[in-house]
């Protein structure tokens, strides 16, 4: 999955520029569509909520061109000039294991600074 | 943001990613707040997209029909190469006015023979890039292209 690095920080989540938000755009997609079909401007604001991050509309459309060339996401009927997305079962799949690995990383490193 | 604008940042996409998610982008780009540091984000990712296209998904369904694959150079040369072999055997006979039956091959079976052969190289190079990208389409156009080979075999098989 390509990360694409440029998330525009989001001046409210007070840790900006300290590495406290989350940077890997196709994953935050695949989290955030997760929730339910959601367009472009409806993800950004999720994915703002969901860890702090304000994706650019550059890299969302990035992400997305590239989830949908892989089948992880697909797109519904354009309501208007907006196209929702929604998650496929592959995609599920690929977010369940993408998170899961985070998980055993964030838990050991979380064990590991305890012990210093 | 003005609708100018959104058009204008739009626009500095390729035309093939503006035909598939350029009209949503541009929805995007006018009812959002979008400030310098957006801005930039867009011209950087319209840039990555000139350099790194983005193929597969349903961008590509325009490409990968029928007509699109046939028009691609590694189809296009070795039909054109087995369609004017198949005109050239033709055209001898037809005026020859009926088969020949000379046994001097001339010119026209010597290139006859050079385009078939070379046909086939190009072929296999055009089946290993196009098998993989559209299995579809690109099986059709490999048997329409061993039909053109195969009448151009029994023209010159029955007529020569």
């Amino acid at each position: 999955m390509r990360s694409t690095q440029n998330v525009v920080e989001n001046p409210k989540s007070g840790n900006a520029g300290f590495g406290g938000e989350y940077s890997d755009p196709p994953l935050l997609v695949l989290a955030s569509l997760a929730g339910g079909p959601k367009h472009g401007h409806a993800m950004i604001e999720d994915i703002a909520l969901l860890c702090g991050s304000r994706l650019g509309p550059g890299t969302l459309y990035g992400a997305i061109a590239r989830l949908e060339q892989q089948g992880w996401i697909e797109p519904l009927p354009a309501e208007q000039r907006r196209r929702p997305y929604r998650i496929t079962p592959a995609g599920m799949k690929v977010l369940r294991a993408k998170l899961a690995t985070l998980h055993r990383f964030t838990t050991a490193g979380l064990k590991r600074l305890e012990a210093v | 943001m003005n609708v100018r604008w959104a058009r204008l940042l739009t626009r500095l996409y390729p035309k093939q990613w503006r035909e598939r998610y350029g009209e949503e982008m541009e929805e995007l780009l006018r009812a959002g707040d979008v400030d310098l540091r957006s801005t930039f984000d867009v011209v950087r990712a319209a840039l990555a997209e000139s350099l790194w296209p983005t193929h597969g998904g349903s961008m590509d369904q325009r490409v990968y029909t029928f007509g699109g694959v046939t028009r691609q150079p590694s189809a296009a040369v070795p039909l054109a190469m087995s369609t004017t072999a198949l005109i050239m055997v033709l055209g001898a006979v037809a005026l020859n006015h009926g088969p020949i039956h000379d046994t001097d091959e001339g010119a026209v079976a010597h290139i006859w023979q050079i385009l078939m052969v070379l046909q086939l190289p190009a072929l296999a190079l055009f089946a290993i890039r196009w098998l993989r990208r559209a299995l579809r389409p690109t099986l059709e156009v490999l048997a329409l292209q061993v039909g053109v080979i195969l009448v151009n075999v029994a023209v010159v098989l029955f007529l020569t």
